[in-house]
């Protein structure tokens, strides 16, 4: 199984319902003490909001873990804290083997990875509250409450759920491509 | 949000990385394990979810009330907020995301507060006795003196329906909304035209549409039900039409930005084009609007009384081009719609009468493309493409809701509803739809019992007429501007020059006016003057640090209420279900409770007359048997109204969360149903308009509520609404980040200006010489000569909110709002212009 995202740009309305339910759904300690995401200066959640202007209109990106099939977090933690779960395709963080070394960090492209300011231990999505969701078969957080319809979750190698579905019909770009992570993250521009 | 040029370049693959990041993505082709198709967590709703219980209910961030399941952790704490699936106006947006943070907020008013210092927000905690006891006495002296018109009440959405119920528990006519700063020029627009309400009374059929237009309406900042239908609707092609790039823009969406305060000006073009072009629906026009009316030359409809002795003036007369003659239009065959010639009058005098689609067209004549290009900045060649494609797309026109912007909205809502009229695209499916009612009971209503007047409450109390004080004279707004719905600028009048008499009490519940409002200087000057000033809310506002007593109200998410579904085509009531009980510390009261307590100190035999019992002081009591009795009322209305089972009806609220009465049905209005406009047909002419002494063809005037920027250093100063703002979602924690308190310039006047994206400004209002701090956002999103900020976002100057606080950075778009209100109609304006210093 590999699990992956797909965010519909053409959709997307900025709501921030996303962002702002993951932060509370997964982080529900950090927000009770109010404390932010101190790596991008943000609300301590998995999604950050980037957007770009290059004269024409605005663009906006929302960015999270991408799942990279090569993950170069996983190939830089020194105890295999960060793998990829065989059973999902996920990149997931197991915090009992990680030293808080921030090799992780460092090594994502998309800086996607914080440190919790509580556990000084690394972050990403899925969140852990995602992450049960997920393994109970639930769409996380993110795909739920969206209320545009630009989120979707599923199967890569089933060609019947809703991410292939979306993939076959529309133009899909991945961040970073030429990179080589090989990224489970599709945006739909078209 | 934050702007990173450099880190957007690096992921995205915008221009430069295009060739590099695209990819077309084939169908993956392996074959792997099927994974069990993914659940809606709606499924599992009914079992706790991952220690969470969920709770159905609708959301009350803003005012639009979507349905949502807020998640509930086991020690009692909001968790987070998921939309209701198959609820007619499924959540959610970013406000409705910050809920959980809105409960146990340390901002939260917690205590009934006492002002020992008014302005400076010198407060002093107090029991609710003490509160209540204090104000009922000042009360009392002030109705004493000035008598019950004297008290006027404000508010927004919470609690709104319960108003008309204060109005009489208080004995006077001032309960006087914010909607002048909202929808107000918009719902006159819409009456006058169809015959219509607010602004879910009609709607675009937004599931259905293939081509829609938003001119200044955002759809994606409220009532997130009308966005889903339009952003899941595949087949949708969405303009919009707006100085800045609203949140939507982002998307798939055609962004024409335009020069504020010319709406008008774009739309009549586009009338202009349809009409020239032939591009209407003719057959529409003949039979359901007033197109084909004969207008005669003093403005007034040529109707049977005018021809013949003892004529009914209620026959508008057409020209019928069956058998060329004059006749009423129910009876005329074929209605001429661009008939021009001369009548003779009962008295024998002769007149030339033009159609009314002749007059909206030489109307529409002033406004060409081309000089209507010169005039909104938008291309001719745009406009004749929009107007073309509303045509061949059957297309549609939002018909708005938050309006209150230049001043001349009015003639704005008015265009955009004709060019609907003249497609003929109304009450179809895609095309501008009435919304079925729910038929809701009204809180309170007059009726005639045994020969006598009384005031009967919808759980069947009732006032006698002896006990309505002031109820029945005129407000202090409908005395200065006759068709409005609420102005409260009228309010400061009364209060500082005690014209058409003094207001001396002003109860503030559930609203920010000084956040709403335009003409802040004015606003304070006012508080100062009055007797009592009470303001009952969740969050500090900065009207509260003028009040005498501040009294903490209860939040959405531990009040239960049934009420219409807004923003739906169909009929459907949703019900709000308790989730949680107050935090611990927090001593706040229902609004209704609060009012009725007040009122049985002060004036017991009104609140007794409204069924208000002594128990219910108890407000344990209050909430089991009071409001019970109140829901059951509801309910029994309803399933009274529908011809259902009650208790069906309460077990699908309570289980569901809402219950849908009625589809919507289309070709109703104005085919089988007459309009509620003075003819019964959508008037392109406005029968409304030219009795209320308005232009009943709209026009466009430039705005004179803002002196127009002229120097290369002044700006227009334009706002909205964002997904994430509402006056208390603006407070909560997330919006430190993800809330947008700067002001946006376009990249040529910042460079020509020499300043810089993230700089500090000063802005000074022009016109109010107001003058506040800024940070610049340099950005496309907003249209070269034009600045814009969010309302309601920032710039709050409570005393209550701690100095650091960061809702207290950026501007108030209000502080350099001039206050103008439109004569007759009564609707603010709350754009301006300002002039920027660099610093
Ligand atoms: S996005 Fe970053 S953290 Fe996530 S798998 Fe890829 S490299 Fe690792
Ligand atoms: S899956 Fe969950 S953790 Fe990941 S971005 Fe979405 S809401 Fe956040
Ligand atoms: S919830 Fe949906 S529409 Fe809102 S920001 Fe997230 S992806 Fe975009």
């Amino acid at each position: 199984m590999r699990l992956a995202y797909v965010w519909d740009s053409r959709k997307c309305i900025a709501c921030m319902a996303c962002v702002v339910a993951c932060a509370s759904a997964n982080y529900p300690e950090l927000m009770r003490e109010a404390k932010p995401n101190p790596q991008w200066n943000w609300l301590a959640g998995n999604i950050r909001v980037i957007v770009g202007e290059n004269g024409g209109k605005p663009e906006l990106r929302l960015i999270s873990c991408q799942h990279c099939e090569n993950a170069p977090c996983v190939s830089a933690c020194p105890t295999r804290a960060s793998y990829i779960d065989r059973r999902t395709g996920l990149v997931r963080i197991d915090h009992s083997k990680c030293i808080g070394c921030k090799a992780c960090l460092v090594a994502c492209p998309y800086g996607a990875r914080w440190l919790n300011p509580a556990t000084m231990l690394p972050e990403k999505c899925p969140g852990p509250f995602c992450s049960k969701l997920i393994e109970n078969g639930l769409n996380p957080v993110c795909v739920e409450v969206c209320p545009a319809g630009a989120r979707y979750f599923g199967d890569l190698d089933d060609p019947e759920s809703p991410v292939n579905e979306e993939l076959r019909k529309h133009r899909v770009e991945r961040m970073l491509e030429h990179l080589g992570t090989n990224p489970k993250w599709f945006v739909i521009t078209g | 949000m934050k702007t990173r040029r450099r880190d957007f370049i690096k992921l995205s693959a915008a221009s430069t990385l295009a060739a590099l990041t695209m990819l077309s993505v084939q169908p993956h082709s392996v074959v792997g394990r099927m994974l069990a198709k993914q659940l809606l967590l709606e499924e599992t709703s009914k079992k706790p979810l991952e220690g969470l219980r969920f709770v159905k209910t609708f959301c009350g961030m803003c005012g639009a009330l979507c349905g949502i399941r807020v998640g509930v952790d086991s020690s009692g704490r909001p968790r987070v907020v998921l939309p209701l699936n198959g609820h007619p106006q499924r959540g959610l947006c970013g406000r409705s995301a910050t809920a959980p943070w809105l409960w146990d907020h340390p901002l939260r008013l917690k205590k009934p507060m006492v002002n020992e210092m008014r302005g400076e927000a010198r407060f002093k905690e107090v029991d609710w006795d003490t509160a209540l006891n204090g104000i009922a006495s000042k009360l009392k002296e002030i109705v004493s003196k000035y008598g019950y018109k004297a008290i006027a009440i404000t508010h927004h959405d919470a609690w709104s329906y319960y108003m008309p119920l204060f109005s009489y528990l208080f004995g006077t006519p001032n309960v006087i909304s914010h909607v002048s700063m909202c929808h107000a020029n918009g719902t006159v627009a819409r009456g006058h035209i169809l015959g219509a309400g607010g602004p879910p009374a009609v709607d675009p059929d937004y599931e259905n549409a293939s081509f829609l237009v938003l001119i200044g309406r955002t759809l994606s900042t409220a009532s997130m039900g009308a966005l889903h239908r339009a952003r899941t609707n595949k087949g949708l092609q969405i303009v919009v039409v707006d100085p800045r790039m609203p949140e939507i823009g982002f998307g798939d969406v055609k962004w024409i930005p335009i020069i504020p305060g010319t709406d008008a000006a774009f739309a009549l073009s586009i009338i202009y084009v349809l009409l020239e072009e032939e591009l209407y629906n003719a057959d529409f026009l003949k039979k359901y609007s007033n197109a084909p009316f004969l207008i005669k030359p003093d403005g007034k409809p040529l109707t049977e009384a005018d021809v013949v002795e003892g004529g009914d003036p209620k026959k508008y007369l057409v020209f019928d081009a069956k058998d060329g003659k004059l006749k009423d239009h129910k009876v005329a065959l074929d209605p001429d719609l661009w008939y021009v010639g001369e009548v003779t009058l009962k008295d024998g005098s002769k007149v030339t009468v033009k159609t009314a689609l002749t007059l909206l067209k030489e109307r529409a004549s002033n406004y060409k493309p081309e000089v209507a290009e010169s005039i909104t900045g938008v291309k001719a060649s745009e406009i004749r493409w929009v107007a073309r494609k509303l045509a061949l797309s059957n297309g549609v026109v939002d018909d708005t809701w938050y309006i209150a912007r230049n001043w001349n909205d009015y003639d704005d809502v008015r265009s955009f509803l004709i060019i609907n009229v003249l497609l003929g695209n109304i009450d179809k499916p895609g095309g501008l739809c009435f919304q079925e009612s729910s038929k809701f009971p009204s809180v309170i209503s007059v009726k005639t019992i045994e020969g006598k007047k009384v005031a009967e409450t919808v759980y069947g109390a009732r006032m006698p007429e002896e006990l309505f004080g002031d109820v029945t004279k005129t407000r202090v707004d409908r005395a200065k501007y006759p068709l409005t719905l609420s102005t409260f600028d009228a309010v400061l009048d009364a209060i500082l020059e005690e014209k058409p008499y003094p207001i001396k009490a002003l109860f503030i519940i559930g609203t920010n006016p000084i956040g709403r409002d335009m003409n802040t200087r004015k606003i304070i000057e006012a508080y100062k003057k009055l007797d009592l000033l009470v303001v009952i809310d969740i969050m500090p506002t900065d009207d509260a640090d003028y009040a005498d007593y501040v009294l903490p109200d209860t939040i959405f998410l531990e009040r239960e209420e049934i009420t219409s579904t807004k923003w739906t085509l169909h009929a459907s009531v949703q019900k709000q279900s308790k989730v949680v009980d107050p935090p611990k510390g927090v001593d706040a009261r229902d609004a209704l409770w609060i009012m009725f307590e007040i009122a049985r100190r002060a004036f017991p035999e009104r609140a007794k007359a409204l069924g208000w019992d002594d128990k219910y002081a108890d407000y344990e009591v209050y909430k089991d048997e009071f409001l019970h009795k109140l829901d059951e009322a509801i309910l029994s209305s309803l399933a009274k109204a529908w011809n259902i089972d009650k208790e069906k009806l309460k077990t699908a609220l309570e289980e569901e969360g809402y219950y849908v009465l009625s589809k919507k049905k289309y070709y109703v209005r104005p085919y089988k149903t007459a309009l509620a406009t003075p003819s019964g047909k959508a008037e392109i002419y406005s029968l409304a308009a030219l009795a209320a002494g308005l232009d009943p063809l709209p026009d466009y005037k430039p705005p004179p509520a803002y002196t127009p920027p002229k120097a290369p250093d002044e700006f227009y100063l334009v706002n909205g609404k964002s997904p994430l703002t509402s006056f208390q979602a603006s407070l909560m924690e997330p919006l430190r980040f993800v809330g947008d308190r700067s002001v946006w310039m376009n990249p040529k006047d910042a460079e020509r200006l020499g300043i810089r994206d993230g700089d500090m400004v000063e802005l000074e209002g022009i016109d109010t010489g107001w003058k506040a701090r800024v940070r610049i956002r340099v950005t496309e999103r907003v249209r070269e000569g034009v600045l814009f900020a969010y309302a309601t976002v920032c710039g709050r100057m409570s005393k209550l909110i701690p100095k650091d606080y960061f809702a207290r950075e950026g501007v108030n778009p209000n502080w350099f709002a001039k206050g103008y209100v439109i004569p007759i109609v009564g609707g603010g304006a709350s754009n301006s212009s300002v002039r920027v210093r660099k610093l």
